[in-house]
């Protein structure tokens, strides 16, 4: 029924996913640093936090940003499987911590970035796993 | 602090739980459709109209929105590097759910990369 093949098109569309997403994830930071609440610690003060955020322009940025994501995340998940689509969705975990260190100057620790890299290899086999799976299939 | 974390671990999982749920709707919704959109507007338009009238989908986007405001919250409280490697437990929920949800074959190789990444998380928890 599903084309199991990665194209090119697929890719783009995936990466352009990806680089919409990290704006998501940059701009829903920028939101709730701007709102600078206090500490969460119930249910009432997560409350005050969210409403501080949802006056953000950050946040709807964000949002707009999500249903941009969503129309190209449908049309890939249109196209392949899901248990291949969602590995392959990996490049943000490069452009996060980049963006995180380079925007929001957070910094990495050694062991942090080892975790990432250990993450991101992890992300690669499951994607060349699916690859397999797809010529076999075809 | 060591509660903390917990507790933020704890919620990035439960973001990572609804997200799951909610990209199990999406994706039986849009197998259901049986449309694959050429790359044109006209098409896309057409694909995104059948999409959002499909109940399913909404029920998904329930989730995604509880999965939004629990993200919100963890974000206030971590790093966004840290939040954003601890959300990739939401591999290994996508895996078991592609594996026994979806029916998708899964290789030893994406075994192994699952493995992998719950390593990388074990570390950046660690840091």
């Amino acid at each position: 029924m599903f084309k199991k093949k990665v194209t090119f098109k697929i890719l783009l569309l995936l990466i352009a996913s990806d680089i919409f997403e990290t704006a998501v994830h940059f701009f829903f930071k920028k939101s709730t640093l701007q709102a600078s609440c206090g500490q969460v610690t119930d249910l009432a003060s997560a409350a005050v936090l969210l409403k501080a955020v949802f006056l953000s322009p950050f946040l709807w940025a964000g949002l707009l940003m999500v249903v941009t994501v969503f129309v190209l995340w449908s049309l890939v998940l249109s196209k392949i499987d899901l248990s291949v689509a969602v590995p392959i969705a990996s490049f943000s975990y490069i452009l996060v911590p980049v963006v995180s260190v380079v925007f929001l100057h957070e910094r990495i620790s050694a062991l942090r970035g080892l975790g990432v890299f250990f993450v991101l290899v992890g992300v690669i086999l499951v994607s060349l796993s699916s690859k397999e799976k797809a010529g076999q299939i075809k | 602090m060591k509660e903390a974390l917990l507790l933020v671990l704890f919620l990035i999982a439960l973001t990572s739980l609804c997200d799951t749920i909610s990209q199990l709707f999406l994706k039986s919704t849009i197998d259901a459709l049986e449309f694959t959109p050429k790359l044109n507007f006209k098409k896309i338009f057409k694909f995104m109209i059948k999409l959002i009238a499909k109940p399913r989908l909404w029920l998904g986007l329930v989730f995604s929105l509880v999965s939004l405001c629990i993200w919100l919250v963890v974000l206030s409280k971590v790093d966004l590097n840290f939040a954003f490697s601890a959300d990739s437990m939401h591999y290994i929920f996508i895996a078991l759910a592609s594996r026994f949800v979806l029916k998708e074959k899964m290789g030893s190789n994406r075994w192994w990369g699952t493995g992998l990444i719950v390593a990388g998380i074990v570390f950046v928890s660690l840091s």
